[in-house]
């Protein structure tokens, strides 16, 4: 669907917030659902790229979309020149959304870097739906210094607790965003508690070793290389552990980008 | 003139399609994935990513990288296999008035000519695309797609077994592709499609390691079109079949140029990915352009390209 950009901010180092129109018939995304994103016309780079969504919003005859991303590679770069009045061709949203509980007492959100993107995102909708009760949120979000510490403004709006780590000290706990809530893992109550978590990879892998011995439930958004977001292509693998015990494929944007941290063979 | 709708039809060696554009093997899964954002029943046929007898796991991720105008790809055919594909696969893409093509793919003659034979008694496949060019497999495809002989025998093989019109996918990653494309028409090939990706790689600098687990992949995209036209007009005036061309077709425009040097039709792969409507913006680009050009019937298009012709 044709977009126009709204604004395109560089928010900090690297970092951007890309707000795009869309037409009033572009479906309301579910937290945990994706975009693909491309600037229209373009051939190179060819494919539009994955973001999770940041925020969106409905007002007469139109919709808007909040993508925060950081600048990595090509695609992202290209994105990151886009000025106010560019077309860019968004199409989605796709992909399997997070689960939502209503009625869990206790919500944990661990985000790593970019990861922050689609677990706000997620938050928001939780804050929203459970308004009337006393739920409590809780982030960790972890980045590499303060400065890197992106949206951290509407995170602390968004949630009951904050806590933050960075790999250099320079805020909250120094160190790795696992090694903080491994410190606090065992007072989540299984049965009451959620656990929601985004960023890298060797976050996911820590935080699935975290958890073998404690049985809070715990969905994941991977990132992958996409190239049609639908299912079709077939080349954003994640490997599976199956019920009996086998290694299966999954497809990050049809089968996820949600998963049960538990059945991701890590390898 | 201009007002009336031109005509369309195109005959691939006695399959008929209602337009020229079709989708590719692998790009467009089994319809399904792309049902809700596309109006299948406007394609010319659907090409439905690659069968083999057994299920097939596929390669290892990563599987792909994009590279300048284009992507690699190693997905290595992974696939349901014949049995889950007629039984899951094949009824949704029934629900369309679109004649389906099976690519279907083996790594013996026999396992070709296994799944041939299931298909065909399925009646509900108009045709089969046979791929005897997929680069990921080590060993089976690239062998019969780049042997004169192998080329020769597994079509002949094939065409003694089905009624359905075969049409043969050729491989680009041969020294002259024009000898395998002579050598599956005498096999009795009533198509042939060309071309399927070309060989590549990429590697991770910082990091000294490949993109792809499986090192090389197949590739595609606008990058690989002037390849693809060239190949699709040094086979168009070697064999008399029917040719379809296939490599980077983007737009109507890169549609056209196929279509002028002698293709019969076109399919249409990674663009899908780019934006799932490609096809059908190419269908209707290519018909402003025949009322452009009062051309009444694309075939009156088809292999009307002066090689003599020169700017002036």
């Amino acid at each position: 669907m044709n977009g126009t950009v709204v604004k395109n901010k560089e928010i900090c180092a690297g970092h951007f917030l890309l707000s795009v129109r869309l037409p009033e018939s572009f479906q309301t995304p579910m937290p945990g659902q994706f975009v693909m994103a491309r600037e229209k016309g373009r051939i190179d780079p060819l494919l539009g790229r994955p973001f999770g969504v940041y925020h969106f919003e409905r007002s007469k005859n139109e919709a808007t979309v909040e993508i925060l991303y950081k600048v990595v590679g090509k695609g992202t770069l290209v994105l990151s020149r886009l000025r106010e009045g560019d077309f860019v061709e968004v199409l989605g949203p796709y992909g399997r959304a997070f689960d939502v509980y209503p009625e869990a007492a206790m919500v944990v959100f661990i985000c790593g870097g970019i990861g922050v993107a689609p677990i706000t995102y997620l938050a928001s909708h939780y804050r929203m739906q459970t308004s009337r009760r006393n739920v409590k949120l809780v982030c960790y979000y972890g980045a590499s210094k303060a400065e890197n510490l992106v949206g951290i403004e509407k995170i602390k709006d968004i949630m009951s607790e904050v806590l933050i780590s960075t790999d250099d000290g320079s805020a909250g706990y120094q160190g790795l965003v696992t090694q903080k809530f491994a410190e606090d893992v065992s007072s989540y109550e299984p049965a009451s508690s959620r656990v929601y978590a985004c960023g890298p990879r060797p976050m996911f892998k820590q935080l699935s070793e975290l958890l073998a011995g404690h049985p809070v439930p715990c969905q994941i958004l991977m990132e992958e290389r996409m190239a049609c977001g639908v299912g079709a292509c077939l080349g954003c693998t994640v490997l599976l552990n199956d019920a009996e015990g086998r290694v299966a494929h999954a497809r990050a944007c049809i089968d996820g980008p949600v998963f049960n941290i538990r059945d991701i063979h890590w390898g | 003139m201009k007002n009336v709708r031109p005509e369309m039809q195109v005959d691939i060696g006695g399959l008929i399609i209602k337009n020229p554009v079709m989708t590719a093997s692998g790009t467009f899964g089994y319809g399904k994935e792309y049902a809700p954002y596309v109006d299948i029943r406007r394609l010319g046929a659907i090409i439905t990513k690659g069968i083999s007898l057994e299920p097939r796991a596929g390669n290892k991720p990563p599987r792909i990288m994009e590279t300048p105008c284009g992507m690699l790809n190693a997905i290595g055919l992974e696939n349901p296999g014949a049995h889950a594909f007629i039984k899951e696969k094949l009824p949704f893409l029934r629900e369309f008035d679109v004649p389906v093509i099976a690519n279907i793919f083996g790594e013996t003659i026999e396992e070709f000519k296994r799944v041939t034979e299931l298909l065909s008694e399925t009646k509900d496949v108009e045709a089969l695309e046979i791929n005897i060019s997929c680069p990921n497999v080590k060993k089976g495809g690239i062998i019969f797609g780049s042997n004169p002989e192998m080329a020769h025998a597994v079509t002949k093989e094939i065409k003694r077994l089905t009624d359905l019109p075969v049409i043969i996918k050729l491989t680009p990653n041969v020294t002259d592709i024009c000898l395998i494309a002579e050598s599956v028409e005498e096999g009795g090939a009533d198509a042939i499609s060309l071309i399927n990706t070309l060989t590549g790689m990429s590697v991770d600098i910082e990091r000294r390691i490949p993109h792809l687990a499986n090192i090389t992949g197949g590739l595609s995209g606008p990058a690989i079109k002037p390849i693809a036209l060239r190949m699709v007009w040094q086979v168009v005036k070697r064999v008399k079949i029917p040719v379809i061309g296939i490599g980077g077709i983007a737009n109507a425009r890169d549609a056209l140029e196929f279509l002028i040097v002698g293709a019969r039709a076109v399919q249409v792969g990674t663009a899908n990915f780019v934006d799932p409507c490609a096809t059908l913006d190419i269908i209707d680009g290519i018909e402003e352009y025949l009322k452009r050009h009062d051309i009444a019937d694309v075939n009156d298009l088809i292999g009307t390209f002066d090689e003599e012709g020169r700017a002036c």
